[in-house]
This record gives C-alpha cells, structure tokens and sequence, in this order.
C-alpha cells in the first residue's frame, strides 16, 4: 500500500502555496458553497463524517463544537498550530506548502460556528510557516476572502496570527487561551470548558491545523465521501509524521487503520542491520510500544487504545536496537520537568522527581528500588491534574520502565547502557 | 436545592455549592491547600480529590458543583493513598524546617501531615533550592522554599486587595511567588496573605521571632481601629499581646481585616500603659492605685457645682460604659470629643473608615437617649470663661489616632480640676499643672462590652486577659468618682492571663498542667 494524497495531493506544487496557485487547483471552491449552505447544515455534515481532532485528543469535531451556547454572544474560532510535541511536524509542513488550505477551511468553520474572528496560534520557534501564513493572510484579505461581507454571503471574519513563545503547555487549549489573553500559559480549570466560557470568557472552539484543513474536503466530497478512507470509528486520512531511526524520515498522508508496520515501510524501512525495537506511536506523551506490538499495531485510535497507548498527535518515533531506552527516557523526563507549567502539585513536583530518579539512574548513582519507585511516582501523577501534561510525563515512564525493565535494572547494577555498553558521560561526548 | 450524600451522611445544599462546601456544612475532615472561602477556585493542590459515584476518575472537590442525588466518598483507600502521595508531592522539595520556622504550630502542613501524610517520604533526591529571606514589602517576608505554591496569596492580592504585586514566576518546580519588577507588597491589607498562607512562606515582618505561637492564647474581640468593628482574635500571653488576626464574620468583615488593625495590640502592652494613678496637687505629684484615686477625685467632684462641671467622652469605650457613666454624673454638660472630623465618613469599599472609633455611634446613641445635645464649641468657651470649672474626661486609648491629642489635653488644662481617664501613658499630662487626677483604665482587651459598629450592628465581646490589674473600667470609675463603692475584683499582675472570678492556686494548678513550658522558660 502506498501514500494516499488526499489533503497533500498539490503540496508538491511550489505555486500551491500562494493564491492563484491555490485556486488554480481547486481552492475557495468550497468556501464559496459553504456559505450558501446554513451553519448547521456544515455542522452536521462534520459530525456526520466522523472526523476527530487531529492534534492529539481525538474527540469528535462536529461535536466539540455542538457544546456551543446557542445564543448570539461573540465567540471564537482558535487554531492551535503550536505543535509542541517531540517528533510533530505535521502542521508545519501544511502551513508552509498550503497555508491557503489552512485558511479555507477555517473561514468554513467559523461560519458554521458563526465566529466573527479567529486567531492562529503558531509557535514561535517556526519563523518560516508564520511568514507564510501571514502572507497567505494578507492574499486573502485583498482578494475578499476574509474581511467583511465574504462571497457575498453577508458574512464577516477577520483572521489574525498570534505568535507563541514556544512553551509546549500553550498547546494545551486552555493554556494557548490564557497564553493568546496575554496571561502566563497555564491550562485553565474545567469546567468552564472553552466552548461555554474560553478566550476573553467568550465561547471559544479550539483545533488542531489539520482538522480545520480537513473541513474542506468534508464540504468538498460530503461526509460520506470523506469517510471512505479510514476506519468505521477513525475515518479519513492523517498525516503522520514518522522520524527516528528510519531510512526516510518524513510525513507521510495515510488513511487512519494504516498497519504502522507499512507505515514504517513508507518511511524506508529499518537502517541496514538494525532491528526494530520499539515505537513511540502518538508522540512523546504516547505510552511505547515494543517491535511484536509494533508490528501488529494499526494507526488508528482504537486499535492503538487497546494496545495501552494513543494515536495523538500521530508522531511516530521508530527505535531500532541501536538505542539505549534509559538513555532515551532520561531525554523525555528531562523535556517534561522542563515544560511542566508548575501549577498543580502532582505535576510540578513528579516531573522533577521522574527527572532526577532517572537522571541518577544514569549517572550511575541508582538503587534498585529507584526502578519501583519510577512507577509509582508516575502511577500517582497520572489524572490528578487539570491538564494533560501531568498524564504525558507520566505515561512514557510507566511503559518505558515495564516493557524494557531489563535494561533498567542492568544500567542500576553496572552503570553502564546495556545496549551500547558505555556509561552516561561517554554516550553523550 | 440540590441534595447530596457525602459519605453516606445525606446534606441539602445551597444552588450551585460545590463539594468542598458539603463537606464544611458537614463539618467532615477534607484536605486541601489552595481552597479559600473567600478566593476563587484555583484546583491545583490537587488534595481534595474525591470519588463520585458513576464517575470513573476522582474529581477534585473545589471545583466540582454539587447535582441532585450525587454520592459522593473520600473514604476509599484509592484515594486515602493518593491523597498521601499528593501530600508527599508537597513536601519533596519542602525544606522541613519547622524548628526554625514561624509557621510551626499552626502550619497547614503539619496539620495535614498529622492527619492525612505518608510518613516515609521516598524522596532521595537533591531538593531545589529557591530564595529565602525574600524582602516581600514593609509588612510580609517570603521563603520561596517553603512555599507550596498554593497561589492563595497572588489571588488575594489579585481579588481582594486588587493591587496586584504578586505573580508566579518560572515553570515547573521552580516556580516561585514573587512581586512583579518595580512594585512591592504594599498595601493596606497585605498582612492577611500572611493569615491565608498555609505554609511559613509568607511571614509577618511585625510578628516574626517574636513568640512561638503555642505559648500564645486567643481570644475573639472587636477590631478598635476603626468604626467598621472587624472581629479579630488578639493572640497574647503573659508577656502582653503579640498579634491580631481577623475572625470570618460574613456580616461585618468577611475573611479579611486591614493592616492598620492589625496594629491595636500594640497600645495595650504594659510599655504605654498608665499603670498607676497620678495625683497633682500644686505642682506635687504623688501615685497611687485607681481606686484610691478615684474615690479622693469624688472629693473635688462633690465640691464642684453641677453646672459647673463637664463630661468630655470619646467613642473609645463601650456602650455598657457611656450608659453608666451618663446615668452617674447627672449633668447635661456631657461633650463628644471627636477626632479627624473632616475624614470622618471615608471609606476605602473593603473595610477601612475613616472614623478611627470603634464605638462613635454608641455613644451618639447614647447621648441621643439621655437628651444631651451638646456642641463642642461650647465647651471651649466656657473652659475659657471659666464657667466651667471641674472636667472629667474619658481620654482615648489608641492615642494614635488622635492627632489632636496634644491640642485637647492643653484646651483641659484651663480648666482648676481635671479628672483625666485614660489605658495609655502620654507625656502630654505634663501639661496638667494644677489639681489634676490621671486615672488608669482597662483597656478593650481587659473587659467585656458591646461596640455598635458604623451599620448600627451592635457587638459584643468578652474580656481576654489582664494587663494592668490596678485599671477601672469607665463604669467602675464613674460610681466611684460619684461618690459610690463598688467590690473592685483586683487580679494579681503576676498572673496575666488568669481569669479573675476563679481562685489563685487553683489557677496556678491548672496553668502548670497545661502549659508547664511557660513558667519553667526562664530557668531553661
């Protein structure tokens, strides 16, 4: 099997990033008939397709944004674009060749929900797709796509850019909110959820990039034609972006229930000589999985959460023999530690602690009861925060520590990386 | 009305309650840190977390609104456990310094610890270091390491105060409290961040190493400071009182008191105390004890006309008192000496007035019901005349905020004979050449009235110690200076703290079984 293009079918065109290019394949096509239908129609023709959030959560689109109070208060369309998951980098490569893409489907979107204004939150580090969204922008506003009275249709959206400062809590929708009010970027307490009270304490819907992108083609084809890739609960395509120890890196378009085995294929197979020994399937936060579960692993959300771990934000992080899984958990704990907003005390604290109980471990320093005491540090991080962090730092820890448990004890006993035969100092100089 | 089930005990509580105040109704044991009645929901000490039936994770109580029928347990030991290891969280990187710590005795830590803690931190790990002594303000002290981070305080100052010097600064465990660049914590109600932290991380500047706090008693009285009558509890022992903290009282002051309150301890400690009473007859001056005092003042009251004597009061004294007083002088002359007139009716919209009298409308009251309407200027005229010959004056005991003390004391000076009432020592009686009496009284702290606050709320309060055992009390003093005998209960000075209507052994057994410590602290 092979890459289904279906979002990234003009990504190669350089001219598809800017307007005419745009439209010349096909773009503000449906914008235009989107606006002549009426906003719950879009809204059931969303839910209708099965489509659900592709930044990591996985919960139903449509319905996210069925939880909107039905009254005329002003409310807010977010694209959260700030994509701070290790191994991401899918919504990069969109904004950077289709930014235009991006924009149809949130002027979709915001009609449907009836959004006045939205916002674009990208991380600062991503100097190039700002640039390219910003110009993107700034087309559509001169050729009447955004601004007042769109198409015609009476309908009025601006749409602007916020610049993140690259914080990996401020991808978490109630942290990007108080980040884009200008607050420190702390997640918020639930309830209120956003879509009842969020941004400025107005209604407020957050998306990933490739969710609102893929509004498009729901309008384009009809919920039953987009749901003719994928599975029966996860339908249509993904993009996922496959890194580590592979021959070709990249991001590669497949419809959700890919075998990830195949999807390794897609990415060039294993280096020559090397094994497969683990992958992280969702992202940093997604719990490990070892090369038999690997192997018989489907991309998509429930054959992954029956195998203990997650689709998420759909990086895929492939491990071959070569890798030290302490080592490579020491990097993780340490990410962690460093991006825990340090608001709840389970997570601030915990992370710190995994951090430096791995850490000791490494430097030689670790006691056999260090191992036990991993799982249960992350076991009583895990759902006792307002967000998700706390789960995300504790996740990687729980599977990292029971499915190569061996190679934990060996680094205690001899201080040394089972795998590659040398201690902390000489692997990392 | 929404009913709910905490524990297997059945509450109906108020529309849109949370858990967390089910179980204060219930009055049933709950941990938690960041939860503050009087704050926002902050949810991020993670303590209160609790099992609701048909719910599969374990919600936190602050933030959880209470629905018809729901059932709620904290009782299983899923979350007993993990209510332990969330306390743990708190206190890995907590430096445990009770023995030196200010907080120690009344900390949220220790309390919880005792009750809900782990007790074998696994902990093994290098702790992180923040800064101590961090210099907050004129009033609070921070270290950073104690803090639990509970955001208790930045709330305050975000909510209440709404001045805003507190933040959270950094991420992570290095997360501090601190005041933003170019401001401190000044305001005039920065000390109750000190009340509402649960930790020793905010310290009061005034009460630091001053006393532990279990050598300290408490007792609940009415702030004096000001006219809006903030119940408080003064803290004291034998050594004379040492702190003021407020009293929730959702119809006077809430969770909150002011700075300024916070100070009416001082004046009533032995330094500014009259002590005993003096006598100044042509320059002589001689001491003795109040009673004598007052009952040889009779002698000059009896021999002045009525019309010729005036009575001078201030808003400083109880109800109970003003009602003695005017029912046993008889004269119409009675005047309202009034401080800072012209700030009179201020008021800041959280709790400080500017009538610095915690009894002004009492004794208008009071006056209005004996049908005195007198006008200060008057007084000054017939001083000058010497129409009036003989005043007895109710002196103010927070001197403090009487600006106009000096100018007062002069202005009675005029007249042949004053009889001077006062709890506090000034210098200014100095000015009292002729045939002059200065007689103690008991301050607030030392007896028990009704103060009728700006609203007309009419509140009592009981005696908590005493300080000065030779003061009257203005009642006491007005039956004496009228020429009738009153028992004078007379507490020994040693025993500061003793209540007077018991015996002396018996208190002295008693005290000894309680707290051995204070009376051996000396030979120690």
């Amino acid at each position: 099997m092979s890459e289904v293009k279906y979002l990234t079918e003009f990504y190669h065109l350089n001219e598809f990033q800017g307007l005419e290019g745009y439209k010349k394949n096909g773009g503000y096509v449906e914008a235009a008939k989107a606006l002549k239908m009426k906003p719950e129609e879009i809204i059931d023709e969303v839910k209708k397709s099965g489509l659900r959030g592709r930044g990591g959560a996985g919960f139903s689109t449509g319905m996210k944004w069925g939880f909107l109070p039905k009254n005329n208060e002003p409310r807010y369309l977010l694209c959260n674009a700030d994509e701070g998951e290790p191994g991401t980098f899918k919504d990069r490569l969109m904004m950077e060749r289709a930014p235009h893409q991006l924009i149809e489907g949130m002027i979709i979107s915001a009609f449907a929900i009836n959004s006045k204004k939205s916002y674009i939150y990208i991380r600062g580090e991503y100097d190039y797709p700002i640039a390219c969204v910003r110009k993107a922008i700034e087309e559509a506003y001169a050729a009447g796509y955004l601004g007042k009275n769109i198409f015609g249709s009476g309908f009025d959206h601006d749409m602007d850019v916020y610049v993140g400062a690259g914080a990996y809590i401020c991808g978490e929708e109630t942290g990007m909110i108080s980040s884009l009010e200008g607050l420190k970027g702390q997640p918020k307490l639930k309830p209120p959820f956003p879509a009842v009270q969020g941004y400025l304490r107005k209604p407020t819907i957050v998306n990933n990039v490739e969710t609102l992108a893929a509004v498009k083609y729901i309008i384009r084809d009809g919920a039953q034609g987009y749901k003719k890739y994928g599975t029966e609960k996860s339908t249509g395509t993904k993009l996922f972006s496959v890194s580590g120890n592979v021959m070709k890196p990249g991001n590669f378009e497949v419809p959700l229930g890919y075998p990830l085995k195949d999807l390794i294929e897609l990415a060039g197979g294993m280096k020559p000589g090397r094994k497969l020994k683990a992958v992280i399937p969702g992202g940093s936060s997604a719990p490990v999985l070892n090369a038999e579960e690997a192997m018989k692993a489907t991309m998509d959300y429930e054959n992954l959460a029956s195998l203990g771990t997650m689709l998420g934000s759909g990086a895929v992080i492939v491990i071959d023999d070569s890798q030290c899984m302490v080592d490579m958990l020491g990097t993780l704990t340490h990410f962690y530690h460093h991006e825990s907003c340090g608001q709840c005390t389970p997570c601030r604290e915990g992370t710190g602690w995994l951090d430096k109980i791995v850490h000791s471990i490494l430097e030689g320093r670790g006691r056999l009861q260090d191992i036990d005491l991993l799982i249960k540090v992350a076991d009583n991080m895990k759902g006792r925060t307002i967000c998700a962090l706390s789960d995300a730092a504790a996740l990687p820890v729980l599977s990292f520590v029971s499915k190569f448990r061996e190679e934990f004890e060996f680094f205690v006993r001899e201080g040394r990386s089972q795998v590659k035969g040398t201690n902390y100092a000489q692997m990392h100089h | 009305m929404p009913k709910c089930t905490i524990n297997g005990q059945e509450v109906e509580v108020k529309e849109g309650s949370t858990i967390m105040q089910a179980f204060y109704q219930l009055d049933q044991g709950i941990a938690h840190y960041c939860y503050h009645p009087g704050l926002s929901v902050a949810g991020v000490c993670r303590l209160c977390v609790v099992d609701i039936e048909g719910n599969p994770r374990p919600q936190i109580a602050c933030n959880t609104v209470v629905t018809e029928g729901m059932k709620v347990s904290n009782q299983s030991e899923k979350i007993k456990d993990g209510v332990k290891w969330i306390l743990d969280f708190h206190l890995i990187n907590h430096p445990l310094d009770c023995p030196i710590c200010d907080q120690a005795g009344e900390c949220g830590l220790q309390e919880q610890y005792m009750e809900y803690g782990k007790y074998n931190s696994e902990m093994a790990e290098p702790k992180v270091k923040k800064h101590k002594v961090v210099d907050l303000g004129p009033t609070v002290v921070l270290d950073s390491e104690r803090c639990i981070l509970c955001s208790r305080c930045v709330r305050f100052t975000d909510e209440v105060s709404k001045t805003n010097e507190l933040g959270l600064f950094n991420r992570g465990d290095k997360t501090e409290i601190g005041t933003f660049e170019g401001k401190e914590l000044n305001n005039k109600y920065s000390l109750n961040t000190v009340d509402i932290c649960p930790v020793g991380a905010l310290t009061s500047k005034d009460f630091r190493f001053r006393q532990r706090v279990w050598y300290l008693k408490n007792s609940e009285t009415v702030c004096t400071g000001c006219s809006t009558g903030c119940n408080v509890k003064v803290y004291y022992n034998k050594e004379g009182a040492f702190r003021v903290k407020p009293v929730f009282n959702e119809n006077v002051n809430g969770h909150w008191m002011c700075d300024e309150g916070r100070d009416i301890y001082k004046f009533v400690n032995i330094e500014h105390r009259q002590t005993l009473a003096h006598k100044m007859i042509g320059g002589q001056k001689s001491e003795m004890p109040a009673g004598q005092a007052a009952t040889e003042a009779f002698q000059v009251v009896k021999s002045t006309p009525s019309e010729k004597l005036a009575v001078v009061l201030t808003g400083q004294y109880t109800n109970e008192e003003y009602e003695a007083v005017l029912k046993n002088f008889k004269t119409k002359n009675v005047f309202h000496w009034k401080n800072l007139e012209n700030s009179m009716n201020d008021f800041d919209g959280l709790l400080i007035r500017g009538d610095k009298n915690p009894n002004t409308k009492g004794l208008e009251a009071a006056m209005k019901a004996a049908g005195i309407h007198t006008n200060w200027n008057d007084l000054e005229k017939s001083l000058s005349s010497g129409a009036i010959t003989t005043v007895v004056v109710a002196g103010p005991e927070n001197l403090a905020v009487y600006p106009d003390f000096a100018d007062k004391v002069k202005l009675m000076a005029q007249a042949e004979n004053v009889i001077w009432m006062t709890a506090c020592h000034s210098e200014q009686f100095k000015a009292f050449n002729q045939s002059a009496f200065v007689i103690p009284t008991k301050s607030y702290l030392e007896k028990a009235g009704t103060f009728t606050n700006h609203a007309g709320l009419n509140q009592s309060f009981k005696k908590a110690t005493t300080i000065v055992s030779h003061a009257l009390t203005l009642s006491e003093a007005s039956f004496l200076l009228t020429g009738q005998s009153i028992p004078i209960a007379v507490a020994p000075q040693a025993a500061a703290f003793v209540d007077v209507d018991r015996r002396a052994d018996q208190v002295m057994i008693e005290n000894r079984k309680k707290n051995e410590f204070v009376f051996k602290r000396g030979s120690l």
